[in-house]
């Protein structure tokens, strides 16, 4: 038995040796982190998605300054604490740039480390203000933040003049999140705020929450979470016969929530980035993706995109792989990208993000209100 | 009056869900009256079983039958078999080998099995929630209809039958038929019934089946009325319909009934008169509580320390 | 017998064949806002049918493959030696720990900050499962919601790091204090439960605790969870590259070394070993104490135990807060290393993790479970190539383990007297 015992410990430590040895080439090496599994991986197939191309497409074009892009991807889950694994993973390669991580709670705790190890962040996905809050020198995002996405839907709301709103959220980060910024907005506005309430992410029943909603006799009703959820909150309203006008932020915008709605999507207001997809200047990127057989409409392909190529233009603009000097290019030049022109406040914000609100209709299609 | 009828549609939306729970409590209550295992892979059959009902409505869509009844039997069908095999596959590769031994053992092979099965479902579908055709739409409403209005919909109505018959012809089948006395022969005493010449090993495969075929058809009605499917759905309801069991008091069918219509209402009541915020925190509360004061469920039998 | 055999195969062929074509050879796939079938690829379709032939083949040659997996040498080749002699055993076995807790004192100096934090990882485990081990494998209660006592400690110290800014020593044995009292406090009306009730009860208990954790968003954050941790200070040194605290310096500036951000990894490393190791041996300590015994005694018969005057509420409740206070201390250094912990750390399927662990590692076996805890952290850490199977392979790999080693990866052996067999 004792030497199965010594085998077997030789042969993990060994092996967690071998892990770390990552192997050195001259290339510069971005990381790319998000979920390949697990609940959310949808979005970040879209992340992975946009990222590989920006790789391709730079690398076809000669690389940065004569480097090459190499993509390391890892994956999160978006469970926080796979995201600090993969973390210090990331370190161990030699990774000095990193897009990602997708889910906000993955991103804080990889965020620390990245600071730490002077490795420049940008997310393309994650939108809790809390992330750019601390003071970091490394952390970017290429996505607007729940703060600047909630007072859009809630003066659209409020310019309205409606009687009562219910604001629904999921109890996630980013659905509470954007919740409470609608329902300060709407309260500074004066506009009375029925309901506020959680609802359990993954739940399938909301009986109970429509009955409520028909009981307080709303007019619209702002929901803070993914599609799925409010998906079905669509569908069973339309068959309890409830009569308010449903909004969401951009997780739910996506033509999933057709399939689930049905007919009880039309009508649906969704604040959303302007879709890049439709700009004219993109089309021949938005080609490129088609080609791959690849569909770039999902709300973080193009920001993800973007997020590489801010890293290779800062790169390029610094004439330096040092982090913090590529830093210091992001935050003092303007980019022209896919996303619109990127320009950066000292936080690692975009100085402008805008959110448009459009009207969702039952054949997955959209149309801008204002 | 306009509180009672809220009172009324919070009850009816109670005991729609609390029905479904009771049917794929059975599975439960079914197997750990038989062989005192839980099977925590039963949520994910449950789950396999929308899947098959899903992909048999869509086919069919596919090949022009547009006819309800038609729709319906197929998908039921298609989802009783494919569930039954699956729980009855289940059983034979991973508890059978691992009957009669430490009570941990067949429990950690469950808690496998589920995730396996779970991943399973992913891989081969995608974790994306996938939307579930109506079919069933229409219902009855009660009060004024300036004000609030009780409803209930064809599709609640469904389910109260279906489970009623369910339960009833269960009922029937484990007192009148054969295998189900020899099933309950088997839950009193597995060495005994065996010596007596049942073929135990048939017995627990018939267990399961009839389980997984609940399973499946209480699959195929949540699929329609929630509206979606996805690959985790179900285990938070196995874990919801595993309470109902215990609380009603586990290897008993009435039980199983009434822990689930009890657990549904009290859910639906909390969510309509405090928060959804806490359905959760009350439904598990609940248990530990009844469990406090009756150790055994509503109506389990109290257990006889065997020496 | 080969005509039942035959109809036998080709039931389980075909039993094969439905539960796999549908699922696997479907698609459900949305094109624009609708729901459309897809066949798979064929070489999908092909593997189902490849699969179903493997089983009908199997089924009908099973009798002359058992018969044949019999007759070559048996797998573990130690299976037929003789036991080795008590004191040889214990000596070799006290020789071995002290090997291997020597080299991972050294270990991290010479790898990657990656595999380090890894191993930190691995030992928080480690905890985890030596004190879901007194719980589960020695007194014999199922807990499935052990992560519970995991998060109070974990809340504890962010807590009060964030309303008080206690450090990381001091929170330590608070976190672990709090955890227990926690244990007490459930265990004291639950324990008189008998098996599967209580493992639902802990289940719902489990549970509630992460609900409420999400839903006190006033004072927990909610999903948003706390963040801004401090890390552990040695005598006041701080391991960051800028010093956060007042009054603190910093470890690098204090000994004049150079800043790297592998001192910090591999402090809280050597912290986690160090309490990993009080851990099993404290643990170690209480098996073979009265109460230790008293647990077992309890766990193989309870009326035995009862008639020989062991109170069972007292004898359970102990094991139940000493399983929940290392889960505290785990907790602890868990919320330390994250730096940022919100309730979805704290799932179910972590406490089914930690179990899966226990049961790999066998029972009761304070080896085994150190081994498994390795196993199952880090073998899903090297197939990440596979990633999207991990989990696949993972359920699959704990059902295998249960059907052919069932008493885990290092049973649990127990010291006793032999008497010898009379010649």
């Amino acid at each position: 038995m004792e030497t199965t015992v010594k085998k077997l410990v030789t042969a993990v430590s060994a092996s967690v040796a071998l892990m770390g040895a990552g192997h050195a080439a001259a290339e510069i090496k971005i990381g790319v982190a998000g979920p390949i599994t697990g609940q959310v991986a949808q979005y970040g197939d879209m992340q992975f998605s946009g990222a590989r191309m920006a790789i391709e497409q730079i690398n076809a074009a000669g690389g940065v300054n004569g480097e090459m892009l190499e993509a390391v991807e890892v994956d999160d889950a978006c469970d926080p604490k796979q995201a600090v694994t993969v973390a210090n993973r990331l370190v161990n390669e030699g990774v000095r740039f990193v897009v990602g991580h997708l889910c906000s709670s993955s991103t804080q705790p990889a965020s620390d480390i990245y600071e730490d190890e002077g490795i420049l962040m940008v997310t393309p996905a994650s939108t809790s203000p809390d992330i750019t809050e601390r003071g970091y020198e490394l952390v970017f995002r290429t996505i607007g933040l729940d703060s600047v996405q909630g007072p859009v839907a809630g003066n659209y709301i409020a310019s309205l003049n409606p009687e009562r709103v219910a604001i629904v959220h999921d109890k996630q980060q980013y659905g509470e999140g954007i919740a409470t910024a609608v329902r300060d907005t709407l309260k500074d506005a004066g506009v009375e705020v029925a309901l506020f309430e959680g609802i359990t992410a993954g739940d399938m029943d909301f009986s109970s929450l429509v009955t409520k909603l028909k009981q307080a006799d709303v007019d619209y009703v702002y929901y803070g979470g993914y599609d799925p959820e409010l998906g079905l909150i669509l569908r069973q309203s339309r068959q309890a016969e409830l009569d308010a006008v449903f909004m969401g932020p951009e997780g739910v915008g996506n033509k999933n929530i057709n399939t689930i709605a049905g007919d009880a999507a039309e009508g649906l207001l969704v604040t959303l980035p302007p879709a890049f997809d439709k700009k004219a200047e993109n089309q021949e990127l938005v080609k490129a993706f088609q080609d791959k057989g690849e569909d770039p409409s999902g709300p973080f392909v193009l920001t993800s995109y973007t997020a590489v190529q801010l890293i290779a233009e800062g790169i390029e603009q610094a004439e330096s792989t040092d982090p913090f000097d590529v830093a210091a290019s992001l935050r003092s030049n303007s980019f022209n990208t896919p996303i619109g022109t990127v320009e950066y406040d000292e936080k690692g914000d975009m100085k402008s993000f805008e959110f448009v609100v459009y009207e969702w209709h039952s054949d997955g299609s959209k149309t801008p209100v204002n | 009056m306009q509180d009672l009828l809220y009172f009324f549609q919070q009850l009816i939306n109670g005991l729609t869900i609390g029905s479904t729970y009771a049917l794929i409590a059975i599975g439960y209550t079914m197997v750990y009256g038989i062989i005192g295992m839980i099977n925590f892979a039963h949520g994910e059959i449950y789950m396999i079983g929308a899947y098959t009902a899903l992909i048999a409505i869509t086919g069919l869509a596919a090949l022009g039958i547009a006819w309800l009844p038609v729709i319906l039997i197929v998908a039921l069908v298609c989802a009783m078999i494919v569930s039954s095999s699956m729980g009855w596959a289940v059983e034979r590769v991973a508890y059978r080998p691992v009957r009669g031994r430490h009570r941990l053992i067949p429990l950690i092979s469950a808690i496998g099995m589920s995730i396996f099965l779970q991943n399973y479902v992913h891989l081969a579908q995608g974790s994306r929630n996938i939307g579930f055709p109506a079919l069933i739409e229409g219902g009855f409403r009660f009060g004024s209809a300036d004000s609030f209005q009780t409803s209930i919909s064809y599709m609640q109505i469904t389910i109260f039958i279906t489970t009623l018959v369910c339960m009833t012809l269960l009922s029937l089948f484990i007192s009148r038929s054969r295998i189900g006395r020899a099933c309950r022969a088997v839950s009193q005493d597995l060495g005994m019934a065996n010596l007596l010449g049942i073929d135990t090993n048939r017995i627990i495969s018939a267990t399961f089946i009839i389980g997984a075929a609940l399973a499946a058809v209480a699959g195929l009605l949540l699929g329609m009325y929630y509206g979606s499917i996805d690959p985790l759905f179900g285990f938070i309801a196995g874990l919801k319909a595993f309470t109902a069991a215990v609380l009603g008091g586990i290897g008993s069918i009435p039980g199983a009934m009434l822990g689930g219509l009890i657990l549904g209402v009290a859910e639906s009541m909390t969510s309509g008169y405090l928060s959804g915020e806490y359905k959760d925190v009350v439904s598990f509360g609940l248990l530990i509580l009844i469990l406090l004061f009756k150790p055994t469920g509503l109506l389990g039998k109290p257990e006889v320390e065997k020496i | 017998m080969a005509a039942h055999n035959l109809k036998h195969a080709l039931f389980c062929a075909i039993v094969t064949l439905v539960i796999a074509y549908p699922i696997l050879g479907f698609n459900l796939t949305s094109s624009g806002t609708n729901i459309v079938l897809e066949g798979a690829k064929t070489h999908t379709i092909g593997l189902v049918l490849l699969a179903a032939v493997a089983v009908f083949l199997f089924q009908l040659f099973r009798d002359n493959i058992t018969g044949l997996l019999g007759k070559a040498p048996a797998l573990n080749p130690l299976a037929n030696r003789q036991p080795m002699e008590q004191s040889k055993r214990l000596k070799l076995e006290s020789t071995l720990l002290t090997l291997i807790i020597v080299g991972a004192l050294f270990w991290p100096f010479f790898v990657s900050r990656g595999s380090v934090d890894l191993a930190t990882l691995v030992l928080i485990y480690v905890m985890l499962a030596l004190g879901l081990n007194v719980v589960v494998g020695l007194a014999g209660l199922l807990d499935l919601g052990y992560v519970a006592f995991y998060a109070v400690g974990a809340y504890t110290f962010a807590l009060l790091s964030q309303y008080y800014g206690v450090s990381f020593w001091f929170a330590l044995p608070l976190g672990a204090l709090l955890a227990a009292l926690f244990g007490l406090v459930l265990g004291f009306p639950v324990l008189r439960l008998r098996g599967d009730y209580l493992a639902i009860v802990t289940l719902g208990f489990g549970e509630i605790i992460r609900i409420l954790l999400n839903n006190m968003t006033n004072l927990t954050g909610g999903p948003n969870g706390i963040g801004g941790i401090p890390d552990p200070t040695l005598f006041g040194m701080e391991f960051g590259r800028r010093v956060k605290e007042e009054g603190n310096t910093s470890f690098h500036e204090t000994f004049g070394i150079a800043y790297s951000s592998e001192h910090k990894i591999i402090f809280l490393y050597l912290i986690a070993l160090v309490l990993a190791v009080i851990t099993a041996l404290v643990i170690r300590r209480l098996m073979r104490m009265p109460v230790g015994r008293a647990w077992e005694a309890l766990r193989e018969d309870e009326i035995a135990a009862r008639s020989l005057g062991l109170s069972r509420t007292a004898v359970k409740l102990s094991a139940f807060t000493i399983g929940a206070f290392f889960a505290g201390f785990a907790g602890t250094v868990f919320a330390s290393k994250q730096g940022f912990i919100s309730p979805e750390s704290f799932v179910f399927l972590e406490s089914a993790i930690i179990l899966a662990i226990v049961v790999l590692g066998g029972m009761g076996s304070q080896m085994g479970v150190i081994l498994a805890a390795i196993a199952v952290t880090i073998l899903p850490e090297l197939a990440r190539e596979f990633s999207e199977y991990r989990m696949l392979i993972f359920g699959a790999a704990m059902v295998l383990m249960m059907v052919w080693r069932p008493q885990g990866l290092l049973p649990m052996r127990r010291i006793h007297i032999e008497l010898k067999a009379q010649e």
